[in-house]
């Protein structure tokens, strides 16, 4: 029916479309694969510190450390002396009285004074120019976007931050009071973000 | 089978003999040869490259999609008070590093300086900045810096470079201090302590841009009869003027503080769009031999050579006095515009009291005396002239002086900020300093002067020292660091005074000074005495404020007229041949910040040439000389010659050559060094009624060779297109729909459909085309905020500059002498941009609010959206412009970081600086928002000294940029091609004498505006 070449040809296309059927599959699964996903992405810190404890148990206020967020671009890292503003006082001890290792080690950070690294779990792309003050202020709760934090001991990332998750609220229709030009909940122009 | 044997066989003879390679066609089958070839006979080369390219598609699949890395937060272990990360914070400062002091805020974010502004409240610059003052943060983070003190090559601390220097002094016999004239008075304090610390070390001032001439014309005419003391300085006050004649004198460009002047000129050439009889016009006529900015701005300009400027002033004053048949035979005799000449006589007779005679820089004492006498024949002092008792700058030794000295032999010779092996006037130098048997070279790089001293010392950067300024009298400016050292350096008063401290350790007075910060304070306490007790407390709100006093009027002080008269009468420099004038570079000056790439590639406001300088001659007599731009030639003044490019440049005076400071830099860093010449070479010794920037009968002579000139700009015709529009102020009078009729707009289609911006927020601007002066400022001051790269003369020489704002400049009329427009031109946000419809990519998009935004991580670099541009503003990233800044620990830390920066393959544009825009939305608390006028203020607009560019909203009818867009003066360029852009631009109006005015309409009439402008350029 076919010329013996082209036959050929057909077994080698055949051998390409599986060959790339398999590749995509084995890759769609590596990125679907809940650890290689965006989400959930839970790394380990320096210090175990518990959101659960402190803003959970103890509630504090989640501005108390992270001061900045209704001011600026980021909502920033406290620094070590903010911790040590309750720290200095409280010393949590395990049941046999011991100071618990990861208070030694902020007190090693404390008295060193060396920089704590944390592990960055809420990492925007440079691109993307993303205001906290903006959100806090208009009346987005943290929780929004982090996600149940004061029930977390370690933290997670609860959402992807891709575009489209941004959108997903940007594109709500606007609060009441709002202008009647104002068509969606925020704006959703490329520079809003980019720039 | 066949086949195969046949392939196999085919080794190329030289593969087999063991050297050599096998060609490229034969490649595929040596690979191939031998047993695998049976399988694989199914596998030609093409289907395995399918199958590697299907694969390497597929991996970067695998790799591309997996998490970034993972990065770090480091966070502080202390906070200090006030740092909050990604919120900015403003540090009040001065600009020291230029001839006067200028009012600076300094914007850093976390921790660094980012931008450098104009500190608003300051009486010089309110607000503005020019291009130095911007690129003074490229300066400080400049990687060639000289990290660390060095004796000869080899590192050395500073306590042992302090140690060699002070042994050296006290075992000196003599010893020379030799600094700039800009010293603070603290600063001068220092000095003069350390003088007498080092056993009466003779200071000596060095500069080879400065006024002296013309200070010491006024110390002879208003000073004490013994002729001691500093001198006070006349400065002109031009929001008061309504007549300005300029002679030689670049007021809005180069010459004294241009920045207040620029902004006192706008202010009246502002016509009230209800009632344009009501406050009429100022009237600028300049005589000049160079082409100028201030020239390029004149309503009536006459080009002569700077000799003839000393017989125009005494034709005028003559004319003044009633004797016009002097001015008519000189206006004969060099064949000058008489009716010019007389308009000028008349305004200058008929505004007594509201006009002003200013005289450049570099014109001999005689002119200055002539000029002043002038001046109060019209009454000018008091009324447009200030006195200020106490000028900024420090009075300048006279070389001849300086190389006496050293020639007398000198053990120690101390430079402080100096570099004269570099622009020693004549040259040689280098033969002076190595007279003396120690020296010390302080300065910020290891230039020409630094590297050649026995020790050389790094300084402190501007935004990394404490100082101070008074460009007035009883006013003082304080200069605060806004980061630590970035390298072991140390600024040259704290030199002094540690030296000082070392060479007399029993001075109490000094012991309570840790180090210069003390020093200052101490100098303050005397300033600030009269603000109470509290002196921390004075000093904080000083230091917060930036500034303490005012500029208060003082009387002007009694001329001595027969003083003046004799000094008038003096022979001036006779007419030479072939004339020279030297003046400042507009950017580099002196060539001080010739190792700053942006001030490289900042156009010259007139030729628009970068990196090089030339030497500027008008078309005729480029015509004369037999040479042509880029002919590189020998100018020659007596013995001192140099070799330099010619530039053809109309309007430069007939028979005059006009060259530049600044250039020839041979230790400037990687990028200023071996650009253009150094013309300090040629500076003459201001011999016999002359000065050392003026050369009579110099020579041109051709070399044959030729250099490659590049300018941004190369037509500069409109070809008749209704581009810049202007008009007299008589015609604005009589029609006040001018603008409109001067533009014939055919109808327009409309294609699709059109977003609806009637509501909400439109951002616009308008740009007041007869305020702007064209100095460029905002071009840099858009680079520094918006991270612009620079790409260098050859890319500049494609095309390829990235400067998001540039300044179009247009001649017309007289070749010799053309009336000059210029434009300053950026993306004009189109609501119906030509660019976002050929995006493949939807990279570039309009914002509701009326911005089209650029979207760098989208773009694809197909270019289309630049080749669809009609203002042709899209930049194209056609390399890696940022190689330099990648390897640089330094270089990286000048970007904004709200501004991204973009890579190779991306298209960038002007964005109305939307991070500010963003921020001021961000900081406006409720929804629904409105922003208040004034607030957002893009990078142009803030550095813009003459307040040309208004940015707003253009849908708040209260807002300055609404009500200019209902101006009659205003239009939109290309507004034929329905792009409907944003930005408005307010058309320049002339103010021609009423005499003259027929002239300029012959010109741009009336009568033949049917005829043509339809677009016709379509």
């Amino acid at each position: 029916m076919f010329t013996k070449k082209f036959e050929r040809r057909i077994h080698i296309a055949a051998g390409v479309v599986l060959f790339s059927l398999v590749l995509g599959f084995a890759f769609g699964a590596y990125a679907l694969w809940p650890a290689n996903l965006e989400e959930g992405y839970q790394p380990e810190q320096p210090i175990e510190f518990s959101h659960a404890t402190m803003a959970g148990k103890h509630q504090v206020d989640c501005l108390y450390c992270h001061s900045c967020a209704e001011k600026g671009r980021f909502a920033t890292i406290p620094p070590t002396s903010t911790c040590m503003k309750c720290h200095k006082e409280i010393k949590p001890k395990n049941s046999k009285g011991e100071l618990l290792p990861d208070m030694v080690k902020l007190y090693r950070y404390h008295e060193s004074g060396e920089p704590i690294l944390w592990e960055k779990v809420y990492d925007l792309a440079d691109f993307v120019y993303f205001d906290h003050s903006r959100h806090v202020n208009e009346g987005v709760e943290c929780m929004e976007c982090h996600g149940d934090v004061e029930k977390m001991d370690r933290v997670q990332r609860v959402h992807s931050l891709k575009m489209g998750w941004c959108l997903e609220c940007h594109k709500e229709p606007p609060p009441e009071g709002s202008p009647p030009w104002q068509k969606t909940r925020a704006p959703i122009y490329c520079s809003t973000c980019h720039r | 089978m066949k086949a195969d044997e046949k392939n196999s066989g085919r080794i190329h003879p030289s593969a087999l003999r063991g050297r050599g390679l096998p060609s490229r066609e034969d490649s595929a089958g040596v690979g191939l040869s031998g047993p695998d070839r049976e399988e694989s006979s199914a596998m030609s080369r093409r289907s395995v490259l399918k199958f590697m390219a299907a694969s390497a598609v597929l991996s970067t699949g695998f790799l591309g999609c997996t998490r970034k890395p993972p990065r770090k937060i480091v966070s502080m272990a202390d906070q200090p008070e006030y740092s909050r990360p990604g919120i900015p914070l403003y540090y009040a400062s001065t600009w020291t590093e230029g001839s006067v002091p200028y009012g600076i805020m300094v914007k850093t974010l976390d921790g660094r300086p980012v931008k450098v502004e104009g500190l608003p409240g300051f009486p010089l610059n309110r607000g503005a900045t020019n291009a130095a003052m911007q690129a003074s943060l490229l300066g400080l983070y400049d990687p060639t810096r000289l990290k660390g003190p060095k004796k000869g090559k080899a590192s050395i601390s500073w306590e042992k470079a302090d140690a060699a220097l002070v042994e050296a002094i006290r075992n000196a016999r003599s010893t020379v201090l030799i600094t700039r004239s800009n010293l603070g008075p603290s600063e001068r304090a220092m000095v003069e302590r350390f003088c007498r610390a080092a056993g009466n070390a003779r200071h000596f001032v060095h500069e080879t841009v400065h006024d002296g001439p013309r200070r010491s014309a006024w110390k002879k005419i208003y000073g004490p009869a013994s002729g001691k003391g500093e001198g006070g300085e006349l400065t002109p006050d031009l929001s008061k003027a309504r007549v300005v004649v300029s002679l030689d004198a670049d007021f809005l460009g180069t010459d004294g503080p241009f920045l207040e002047a620029i902004r006192h000129f706008a202010t009246t050439r502002r016509p009230d769009p209800k009632n344009p009889d009501a406050a009429p016009l100022s009237r600028l006529y300049a005589a000049e031999s160079d082409m100028t900015v201030t020239g390029s701005n004149a309503d009536h300009r006459i080009p002569l050579r700077p000799s003839l400027i000393l017989p125009l002033v005494q034709a005028i004053r003559a004319a003044l006095e009633g004797r016009k048949g002097e001015l008519e035979a000189l206006a004969k005799k060099e064949d000058y515009d008489i009716e010019v000449l007389q308009a000028l006589v008349k305004d200058l007779d008929s505004h007594r009291g509201a006009s002003v005679v200013l005289a450049g820089p570099h014109l001999p004492e005689s002119v200055h005396a002539a000029v002043c006498l002038l001046n109060h024949a019209i009454k000018a002092p008091g009324a447009t002239l200030r006195w200020n008792p106490a000028p900024p700058a420090l009075e300048v030794t006279d070389p001849s002086e300086i190389a006496a000295a050293l020639n007398a032999g000198v053990d120690n010779l101390i430079l402080l900020g100096v570099n004269p092996v570099h622009d020693w006037p004549g040259g040689g130098f280098e033969k002076l300093l190595a007279r003396s048997p120690f020296s010390v070279g302080h300065g910020l790089l290891a230039d020409e002067t630094v590297s050649t001293c026995t020790i050389s010392l790094p300084s402190s950067h501007n935004l990394e020292s404490w100082n101070d300024a008074a460009p007035w009298s009883a006013f003082r400016s304080l200069c605060q660091p806004v980061i630590a050292p970035l390298h072991d350096t140390r600024q040259e008063a704290e030199s002094l005074l540690r030296w000082t401290r070392l060479l007399e350790p029993e001075d109490g007075s000094l012991k309570e000074c840790r180090d210069w910060h003390d020093f200052l304070r101490s100098e303050w306490k005397g300033i600030l005495a009269n603000e109470g007790d509290d002196f921390i407390r004075a000093w904080e709100a000083n230091l917060r404020h930036g500034f303490a006093g005012a500029f208060y009027t003082y009387p002007f002080p009694e001329p001595n007229r027969e003083r003046a008269e004799a000094l008038a009468g003096a022979s001036s420099a006779r007419p030479g041949g072939l004339e020279a004038v030297i003046k400042p570079h507009h950017a580099l000056h002196d060539g001080r910040f010739a190792s700053n790439g942006w001030l490289h590639e900042l156009p010259d406001p007139v030729s628009r040439l970068v990196w090089d300088n030339a030497a500027a001659v008008g078309p005729a007599t480029a015509r004369e000389l037999g040479v042509e731009e880029g002919d590189l030639v020998t100018l020659s003044s007596g013995k001192r010659k140099i070799m330099i490019p010619v530039l053809v440049q109309p309007g430069v005076a007939p028979r005059t050559v006009v060259v530049t400071l600044g250039h020839g830099r041979t230790r400037a860093g990687r990028l200023g060094s071996k650009v253009g010449v150094n013309t300090a070479a040629l500076l003459g010794d201001g011999g016999a009624g002359g000065t050392a920037w003026l050369l009579p009968d110099v020579k041109i002579a051709r070399t044959g060779r030729t250099h490659r000139l590049v300018r941004t700009q190369t037509a500069f015709s409109m070809d008749d297109r209704p581009i810049v529009l202007h008009g007299t102020t008589q015609e604005f009078a009589g029609n006040r729909d001018f603008v409109k009729d001067r533009r014939h707009v055919p109808e327009k289609i409309q294609l699709h459909d059109e977003f609806d911006y009637s509501e909400g927020r439109k951002w616009a601007m308008a740009i007041d085309l007869g305020a702007c002066v064209g100095c460029g400022a905002c071009i840099t001051a858009c680079q520094a905020e918006n991270n612009i790269p620079i790409v260098g003369k050859d890319e500049c020489g494609l095309g390829r500059e990235m400067h998001w704002m540039r300044i179009d400049r247009y001649h017309e009329g007289d070749e010799e002498n053309p009336e000059v427009l210029q434009q300053p031109m950026l993306c004009q946000h189109c609501d119906n941009a030509p660019c976002e419809n050929v995006c493949p990519v939807n990279a570039t998009a309009h914002s509701d609010d009326g911005l089209n935004d650029q979207i760098y991580n989208r773009c694809v670099g197909t270019r289309y959206c630049a080749n669809n541009c009609p203002y042709k503003v899209r930049r194209f990233n056609f390399y890696n412009y940022r190689k330099e800044e990648e390897g640089s620990p330094t270089l990286e830390l000048a970007h904004n970081p709200q501004v991204t920066v973009r890579m190779r393959g991306v298209m960038e544009k002007c964005s109305f600086c939307v991070q500010r825009i963003n921020e001021a939305d961000f900081r406006t608390k409720r929804p629904g928002r409105h922003i208040p006028d004034g607030t957002v203020r893009p990078a142009c607009q803030q550095a813009c000294p003459a307040g040309a560019i208004v940015f707003g909203d253009v849908n708040d009818p209260k807002s300055r940029v609404a009500k200019l867009e209902k101006s009659p003066l205003a239009y939109l360029v290309l507004d034929e091609l329905n792009v409907k852009p944003n930005v408005r631009y307010l058309a320049r109006l002339r103010n021609p004498h009423p005499d003259l005015e027929h002239r300029f309409r012959k010109k741009t009439g009336h009568e033949d505006h049917d005829g043509r402008g339809e677009g016709g350029h379509r």
